[in-house]
């Protein structure tokens, strides 16, 4: 590792002995955290006084990230008791938002940036409050998000203004680092892993930075696995082991090796196994082209042996095996694999375990999954493949019974493994399976790996333990997405690893991301501007067989009526800007226009009061939805039975009047310009600001990344009260435009609103996982669509097929833009 | 107290013995409070229910896919059955067996219909099953003119509206239906495949799972359901009419989810879903007997529903959690993430 030392005189400087009455910012002492039978964190110290530099390290699993939530109280202890500057603080009544404004802010390995955002709106979201609400609140976060950005990272070149998803994953890291920094009144800033991504020269700009500011009395806790950038920049180094301090003191005190061993890491596994030699015939798994491109030759896996990926996070170890797991041609065509494949995944939450199951059902998918779907499924006869699997895992079988989520996650990682064996594959890939698992499962693990392989399969093994590797016959090493080493036997050492992973980090990487986007880009502008298309040709044609459509008067009788479905598509645009849909919205409006028809009309001041409670309710639905974590679409579908279901007891029949005041408010002229299309396209402004205020802003924060959100201190159920009350807003304008319009009501008048409004949001270029708006396109969309009919009636079609092409627009835009994304494979 | 502890267990387990209790306490309560009620009114609100639960277990497989799953095209799918019928079998039994295999094509049609927009473009299942829906209102319009008159079969009538001993025969027919449904999810390997794909679809997929047919599957069997029960319906209400299908989208999915299914996917209990479809006709029938005028009921129903999945959707929290902390530490998802945002070069 003497590549990646950095000086010795930068170590000595940064131990210099501190004054010794420094102020203590927060303290933690006997903190304990129990899941179940584990315990993550077992009374635990940590005391942080101004100007420290903690440095945090401890293996996967070792309790560090428990602890830090913990800190930022993203999490309560089960024991164990808060401090700040000596005064006491009842965890009850400790939160994000209490850790925020008590100066904690952490950095998050790139999670906390909605990517949706822009990087300036992303520093408003970590301090709002400032002038927010002045116009211009833009440019002041701008302004200081490129000072912050240049104070910690000088000639970093990032654009404030550019969206964070646009942003390479280094340059994300060092936002979130320089957002946190910059936060005013902070006195800890917790890095995690904050040089993953950063090349050598960043991560020498950040110790620099941490060295300057703690100077002036701000504290950090540093957790990395690079241990020499900890013995650099850290005055007290903590080691975390399973749960406890294995080891605190000053980093002047501390070495690599001694580190590693504090850790628990076996420095040199042995080094058990070798496969003979590679015979042609038992080639498995063959990869080529780019991806081999830099060591001038094929790569073959053959039967027998284990082969280690090593690299940085993130340089590409994790798609090659997705890609010999399912071998794309387009995508990677130099994967090709001759036998089947099983995975073992590490990440077991999101990519492992089905958490319904009993053990048992856990580890027989793997051969169910290989069976035809017809067949027949036994209890005894999963049992016996199982127990045979488990047993060389030394997997408890009197468990089976016992739902998987029971289990620690080293034997939940058993389970995985038995999986993988029941279903009996030639090759294995394991994406590293041992994280976050304790050492005697890590033992058994290792044993069974050499077992598995030397029965005669390939092993592919992705690890982000470096001494892991030393346990693999061969290690591919890759950067910046290529192999760019390939070791063998004796010549696999960990400085050798890490000498190839830094050899040429900087290449490829970028340019590959940036085609990509470019060529996406070219593909979803496209799409974007479909219904400005769309409503081009729609009303070119209608003139060109009729040319009194575009008079004055021509217009506003075609569009007035589609005012009414521009503000319910504007309602539903927002509901969808939250990732939900709002399968009542139409409703809703049109239990409005009853209310505004019936009993405005008749009491006015009981009317209106009527319409409060209306959206009250509507608004209140959407603080059930969140704060029950419920589907959206079925509590609307069921709010619009009710609906309905009043406006139908209150007016049976459709009837009523509308209030003076009210046709007034839309049957005004200006003579040249058709009524309909100014309130259209105010409709459209309205919207358009209030997207573009704080308020928007936060929304969309919340449609894209809920758990930043709610990590930066913002309250997702009071938000999603908001998101339903601005919906219900326009919902309920809809509502007054139908009573208007029609001079009446009808409580169906709005139903066939709801399903137009999620079709024009989604024509308009709003995506449905939440978090992309698009106003313009959306009402370009809700006009068109409204359109269709009268189009067909120009065309003297049967207005039978008005549904049809309604429906058939909405498929052909959404293959056209389902072609051009660039979808993750999902299935 | 044990035995109230181990009952509890055991009802987590068995989901479907919720709506089992809700159908036996109102239809007591029914019966102590008008006289009039009994068995045989009772089999009457089975011959309704039956409709609704051919229906519901449909939608119980698409909902157990999960990722929030919905199948918005069954209500047109059973009023285009219905007038299918009207035009296939024309009121003769000798073509009952053209009508049966247009249902039958029908559902294969809309179901592959679906199974394409979500499977093989990648469209979220409401929104293709939203614009499967929209097409389908046309063609339901242009068969309304086009149908000859309302003429049952038969045979297809007896089928419909018929009793064997006092037993409506479509009761019959859900219950074997809801049997084998059962059979299907507990005991074969596609049961098993559909809860996986449900609970977690990566790892399903990583496990070996080809996600991609197990959902189509799913989405055909709730068309070609709907389609049966439309044919069914069309001859039991005696004909055809725009929106007769209407009243089912949001029934069958409240039978779902009070059934005991969980509506995030991976688990589904027929029996439930036929229970729980008893129990909402018991509901709209008592509302009938109180004498609720119809803006009433509609408003009962959707506070049922709602109020369900909020009782559910608690369950449903702390099976999250207690995944979520299994594995304590969260470095894990940050090193997905970071993982996945690179791509392999060309």
């Amino acid at each position: 590792m003497s590549q990646l030392a950095v000086a010795d005189q930068e170590v000595a400087m940064a131990v210099k002995p501190a004054a010794p009455a420094r102020p203590s910012v927060v303290s933690l002492s006997g903190i304990t955290k129990s899941f179940g039978p584990t315990l993550a964190n077992a009374g635990i110290d940590l005391s942080v006084r101004a100007g420290d530099v903690i440095g945090l390290v401890g293996g996967n699993g070792a309790g560090k990230s428990t602890l830090m939530r913990i800190l930022c109280g993203a999490m309560w202890p089960t024991l164990g008791a808060i401090s700040f500057a000596g005064e006491e603080v009842a965890f009850a009544a400790y939160d994000t938002g209490e850790a925020q404004r008590r100066g904690i802010r952490m950095v998050h390995q790139e999670l906390s940036l909605c990517a949706n955002l822009s990087v300036a709106e992303n520093f408003f979201l970590e301090t709002p409050g400032d002038s927010a609400s002045q116009p211009g609140w833009r440019a002041l976060y701008r302004t200081r998000a490129r000072a912050a950005l240049d104070a910690v990272f000088p000639g970093n070149g990032i654009d404030a203004d550019t969206e964070v998803g646009h942003l390479t994953i280094a340059e994300r890291q060092m936002v979130e680092i320089a957002r946190a920094a910059a936060t005013p009144g902070v006195k800890l800033i917790v890095l995690d892993e904050p040089t993953s991504s950063l090349d050598l020269d960043r991560s020498k700009q950040l110790r620099a930075f941490i060295r300057e500011r703690t100077k002036a009395g701000l504290a950090f806790i540093f957790i990395s696995h690079k241990l020499q950038e900890i013995i650099d920049i850290a005055t007290e180094v903590v080691v975390l082991r399973n749960g406890r301090t294995a080891w605190q003191g000053h980093a002047a005190d501390a070495s690599i090796g001694k580190l590693v061993q504090l850790m628990g890491g076996d420095a040199n596994p042995v080094h058990q196994h070798a496969v003979a030699t590679a015979s042609s015939q038992d080639v498995l798994v063959r990869l080529s082209g780019p991806l081999t491109a830099a060591l001038g030759r094929d790569i073959d896996i053959v039967r027998g042996e284990i082969v280690g990926l090593a690299g940085l996070e993130g340089s590409g170890q994790k798609e090659l095996l997705h890609a010999i797991f399912s071998p794309d041609r387009k995508r990677h065509a130099g994967v090709s694999r001759r036998a089947e494949a099983g995975f073992i995944a590490g990440d077991r939450q999101k990519e492992g375990v089905f958490p319904l199951w009993s053990v048992l059902s856990n580890i027989s998918i793997g051969a169910l999954a290989r069976r035809s779907a017809l067949g027949l499924v036994s209890d005894r006869a999963n049992r016996d493949t199982a127990t045979g699997a488990a047993g060389k895992l030394r997997l408890d079988d009197k468990r089976f019974q016992s739902n998987i989520t029971e289990l620690s996650g080293g034997n939940q990682q058993k389970a995985l493994v038995a999986r993988a064996l029941v279903a009996d594959t030639p090759v294995i890939l394991l994406d590293d399976p041992t994280r976050g698992v304790d050492i005697a499962t890590k033992q058994d693990f290792y044993r069974l790996c050499n077992e598995v392989a030397r029965g005669g399969r390939a092993l592919v093994w992705h690890t982000t333990e470096d001494a892991e590797l030393l346990a693999c016959d061969r290690v591919l090493v890759f950067s910046g997405g290529r192999i760019v080493k390939e070791l063998a036997g004796e010549a696999i050492t960990e400085q050798a690893i890490v000498g190839a992973s830094f050899a040429q980090s900087a290449d490829g990487q970028a340019s590959a991301a940036g085609k990509r986007t470019a060529l996406a880009g070219f593909g979803r502008k496209l799409v974007n501007a479909a219904p400005f298309i769309g409503l081009a040709t729609v009303l070119a044609i209608m003139v060109a067989i009729n040319p009194a459509v575009a008079s004055t008067f021509g217009l506003d009788l075609l569009l007035m009526p589609a005012l009414s479905l521009v503000l319910v598509t504007a309602a539903q645009m927002f509901i969808v800007g939250g990732s939900e849909i709002d399968l009542g919205v139409g409703a809703f409006a049109g239990l409005v226009s009853v209310l505004s028809a019936t009993l405005l009309y008749d009491q006015p001041s009981l009317g209106a009061l009527a319409l409060v409670a209306a959206l009250a309710a509507y608004a209140g639905l959407g603080g059930v939805i969140q704060a029950r974590k419920i589907p959206a679409i079925v509590v609307t579908l069921g709010a619009s039975f009710i609906w309905v279901g009043i406006g139908y007891a209150l007016q049976p029949t459709p009837g009523g009047a509308s209030p003076d005041w009210l046709t007034a408010l839309f049957g005004w002229s200006i003579g040249f310009m058709p009524t309909s299309i100014i309130m259209i396209v105010a409709v459209a402004l309205i919207v358009l600001a209030v997207d573009r205020l704080p308020l928007g802003v936060v929304l969309r924060g919340f449609g894209n990344n809920p758990a930043a959100m709610i990590r930066s201190g913002w309250s997702p159920t009071r938000y999603a009260l908001v998101r339903y009350l601005i919906a219900g807003l326009f919902a309920g304008a809809a509502g007054l435009s139908l009573t208007a319009i029609n001079t009446a009501s009808d409580i169906n008048s709005g139903n066939s609103y709801t399903l137009l409004s999620v079709a024009a949001v989604v024509m308009g270029g709003c995506s449905l996982l939440g978090g992309i708006i698009s106003p313009v396109g959306a009402v370009a969309g809700a006009v068109t669509l409204s359109l269709i009919g009268a189009l067909l009636g120009t065309l003297s079609v049967s207005s039978d097929y008005n549904a049809a092409t309604q429906g058939l627009i909405l498929i052909a835009l959404l293959t056209l833009r389902s072609l051009t994304a660039d979808r993750r494979s999902e299935l | 107290m044990s035995a109230f502890a181990s009952f509890g267990a055991w009802a987590q387990r068995n989901r479907w013995i919720w709506a089992a209790i809700g159908v036996l306490i109102l239809w007591l309560v029914l019966s102590v409070v008008t006289n009039r009620f009994s068995l045989s009114s009772l089999s009457g609100v089975m011959l309704s229910a039956s409709f609704l639960t051919v229906v519901g277990v449909g939608q119980m497989f698409v909902v157990t896919t999960g990722r929030g799953n919905i199948d918005l095209s069954v209500a047109s799918v059973i009023t285009l059955s219905a007038f299918v019928a009207l035009l296939t079998v024309k009121g003769q039994d000798a073509n009952l067996a053209i009508g049966v295999i247009a249902a039958v094509v029908l559902g294969l049609a809309v179901g592959a219909l679906n199974s394409l927009l979500i499977v093989g473009l990648g469209i979220p299942a409401i929104i293709a099953t939203l614009a499967t829906g929209y097409v389908l209102a046309t063609a339901t319009l242009l068969s309304n003119k086009a149908i000859p008159g309302f003429a049952v079969s038969p045979a297809l009538k007896d089928l419909a509206t018929g009793r064997i001993s006092g037993v409506p025969i479509m009761a019959v027919i859900a219950i074997i239906g809801v049997a084998a449904t059962s059979f299907v999810l507990r005991y074969t390997v596609f049961g098993q495949l559909l809860s996986a794909v449900g609970q977690n679809r990566t790892a399903a997929r990583l496990a070996g799972i080809r996600n991609g047919p197990v959902i189509a599957s799913a989405f055909v069997i709730s068309s070609v359901l709907a389609s049966l029960d439309g044919l069914l319906l069309g001859a039991y209400i005696g004909g055809a009419f725009l929106e007769m299908g209407q009243p089912y989208l949001l029934q069958s999915i409240a039978a779902v989810v009070l059934g005991g299914t969980l509506i995030f996917g991976g688990s589904a209990t027929a029996l439930g879903t036929l229970f729980a479809s008893i129990l909402l006709i018991l509901i709209v029938t008592t509302m009938q007997i109180i004498g609720l005028p119809p803006g009433v009921q509609d408003i009962v129903q959707g506070i049922v529903v709602i109020f369900v999945l909020a009782l559910a959707g608690r369950q449903a929290l702390a099976r999250r959690a207690s995944v979520d902390l299994a594995d304590g530490d969260k470095d894990a998802t940050a090193k997905t993430e970071a993982g996945a945002a690179t791509v392999l070069p060309k």
